[in-house]
């Protein structure tokens, strides 16, 4: 009985949850000493995009699972109990949960700048809804902290650096468990997401180091932090946005062709659908009116073999043909195999 | 007794032992026990697509045109498995490749009831259900005994105009011997030609069933001789054509 297990898919939800709970847990407790400059409870936590991965590419009710018993077990761990923080538990499952809803627009897998940008977009989202339930709760509920207090402590650093890491890290970990299919579309995506991450980021940190030693006060060297993260942030989405829209313009003609000649490979000659890139002046353009001629052609030359298949002729001459038969039939030997032939047929 | 078929061409080149040796395995591939005679004794070839060393060839066809042996000596089974049906077997007579065996029969010939009795004789001992007789490409002495003997013929031709003119006078000769069922099959032909309007064709002109149409292949060209196609590539288009001549053929 056990071993039909393997291919149960209750059991691979099982296993899949603990895997990813227990390393997201333990990650956790490791990641607690890196906290960051005025936020004590809230740490620098890359780890933020596992339930995010594990929601994308398995399902909602997985990252959820994944996300809220691995925050549990991690706080177990860390001497918090489990009870302390419950609504951070769920915050975490809603961090796995809200990107797993990309299934909902027929997302399975990456396959295209389209499901690329929901999906950076689902992440940030699901960042700012379960930090921002997560305080709307603490602030209803367990009264810690008065909202000021929770901006600054939980808010915007919880906010931003889940937010980011997941932005950053969650495309990493598609890839390499091939949840991301790698095209043009999507190479092309992810090579400007690279270098717009590069360029944010070391940006966003060569400035705010820059100005951490002439900052005098706490709550100045804070603001610069915030604002460098909140900046970071704003930019990345917006590059993205722009990036997803350029990309779109190269890879679109791509695309494009190569369903063009996946029509000529099938014998569809027609390739009317072309007709809108072949106005196009650049090398796509060429390409494509290439691409329509050729086709043109092969369609010419095919309606004229057809044509001569049509009157296809198998010319025969008759005479010489009797003449041929006939000195093979009428040598001796012929008549006497025929004759045999005859006796053993009626047999 | 069982049936004597004859595949046979004109000219040279347009697949015989190729055909032959196709059926012969769907139809052991059924579980039928097929023999294979190669009696193109002037170019014997047909032991290659089954792989069989010629070294190992003790006993040929030659030998018992000669009364060296009988012909069952000459029988080798080929060794290829059918899993679903373990009864299938196909066994090769071949030709000497020998050179002073092939002209000994080109000289002196042999006698067309020795070869209708030694197929018979084959047929019992060996208990087959079809025996295959892969022949030498024209109208020789040879090849007309080979037809003499056969209940059914299938001519193969490729559509090229070289071959129209022959396949005509081989249906005509047959025709003379009495051959009960002849079939043409066309090979090689290019994708541009519409099957079912060659085979009309075709069959129209001649006056004779078409049993089948087999697609020019690139594949069936890099096989080469190194096997059986079918047997490599169940579901290539040429496969499918085999399968619908063997049908036609065997039932």
């Amino acid at each position: 009985m056990k071993e039909n297990n393997k291919g149960d898919p209750f059991f691979i939800f099982i296993s899949r949850i603990c895997i990813g709970a227990l390393i997201y847990g333990l990650l956790n407790v490791i990641s607690n000493r890196l906290l960051l400059p005025t936020a004590p409870f809230i740490t620098l936590r890359p780890q933020v995009s596992l339930p995010m991965f594990v929601g994308i590419a398995y399902g909602p009710l997985s990252g959820f699972l994944t996300g809220l018993t691995g925050n549990l077990f991690g706080d177990i761990v860390c001497g918090y109990g489990p009870i302390k923080f419950w609504h951070w538990h769920i915050a975490n499952g809603l961090m796995g949960l809200i990107p797993g809803l990309v299934r909902y627009l027929n997302i399975q897998k990456v396959e295209s700048i389209r499901d690329f940008g929901i999906v950076e977009v689902a992440v940030v989202i699901a960042s700012g809804v379960a930090v921002g339930l997560a305080v709307i709760a603490d602030l209803l509920l367990v009264h810690e902290m008065n909202l000021s207090e929770s901006l600054n402590a939980w808010i915007l650093p919880a906010f931003l650096t889940d937010a980011v890491n997941g932005f950053i890290i969650v495309p990493v970990l598609l890839l390499v468990f091939r949840k991301l299919v790698v095209t043009v579309e999507t190479r092309t995506i992810m090579m400007v997401t690279l270098l717009l991450v590069l360029a944010v980021l070391s940006t966003a940190m060569s400035i705010t180091w820059s100005v951490w030693d002439d900052l005098t006060s706490r709550e100045s060297m804070v603001r610069a932090f915030y604002f460098a993260g909140i900046v970071s942030l704003f930019v990345l989405v917006l590059g993205l946005l722009v990036s997803i829209i350029l990309s779109k313009r190269v890879t679109d003609p791509v695309l494009k062709l190569t369903e063009a000649a996946g029509s000529v490979e099938k014998g569809e000659y027609d390739l009317r659908e072309l007709d809108g890139l072949s106005k196009r002046p650049d090398e796509f353009g060429y390409l494509s009116r290439v691409i329509q001629k050729m086709a043109d052609e092969i369609r010419g030359r095919e309606q004229r073999l057809k044509k001569q298949v049509q009157e296809l002729r198998i010319e025969i001459d008759k005479v010489s043909q009797a003449k041929e038969v006939a000195q093979i039939v009428e040598t001796d030997y012929f008549k006497s195999l025929r004759d045999k032939v005859k006796k053993f047929r009626k047999q | 007794m069982s049936n004597i078929i004859s595949i046979h061409s004109f000219r040279g080149g347009t697949g015989k032992s190729n055909t032959t040796a196709n059926i012969a395995a769907i139809s052991a591939a059924e579980g039928l026990r097929i023999g294979v005679v190669d009696t193109d004794i002037q170019s014997p070839g047909i032991h290659i697509l089954f792989g069989l060393d010629a070294d190992k060839i003790d006993y040929a066809l030659n030998d018992f045109l000669w009364g060296r042996c009988d012909i069952y000596k000459a029988a080798y089974d080929v060794g290829l498995s059918f899993g679903k049906n373990p009864a299938g077997k196909i066994f090769l007579i071949p030709s000497s490749i020998k050179a002073g065996d092939i002209a000994r029969v080109l000289q002196y010939g042999y006698d067309v009831n020795l070869l209708r009795e030694g197929f018979k004789k084959l047929i019992s001992d060996l208990k087959l259900d079809i025996l295959m007789v892969d022949t030498h490409p024209g109208l020789n002495e040879e090849t007309l005994l080979s037809i003499a003997i056969s209940d059914i013929l299938v001519v193969i031709l490729r559509p090229d105009q070289q071959d129209y003119q022959g396949t005509g006078v081989t249906l005509e000769v047959s025709r003379h011997l009495e051959v009960p069922q002849m079939y043409l099959v066309v090979n090689k032909v290019p994708s541009c030609l519409h099957p079912d309007d060659l085979k009309k064709k075709v069959s129209e002109t001649y006056n004779c069933e078409v049993a089948g149409v087999i697609p020019h292949s690139d594949t069936m060209m890099v096989l080469a001789s190194e096997g059986i196609f079918v047997l490599r590539y169940p579901d290539h288009p040429v496969t499918l054509a085999y399968n619908e001549i063997t049908k036609k053929l065997i039932t």
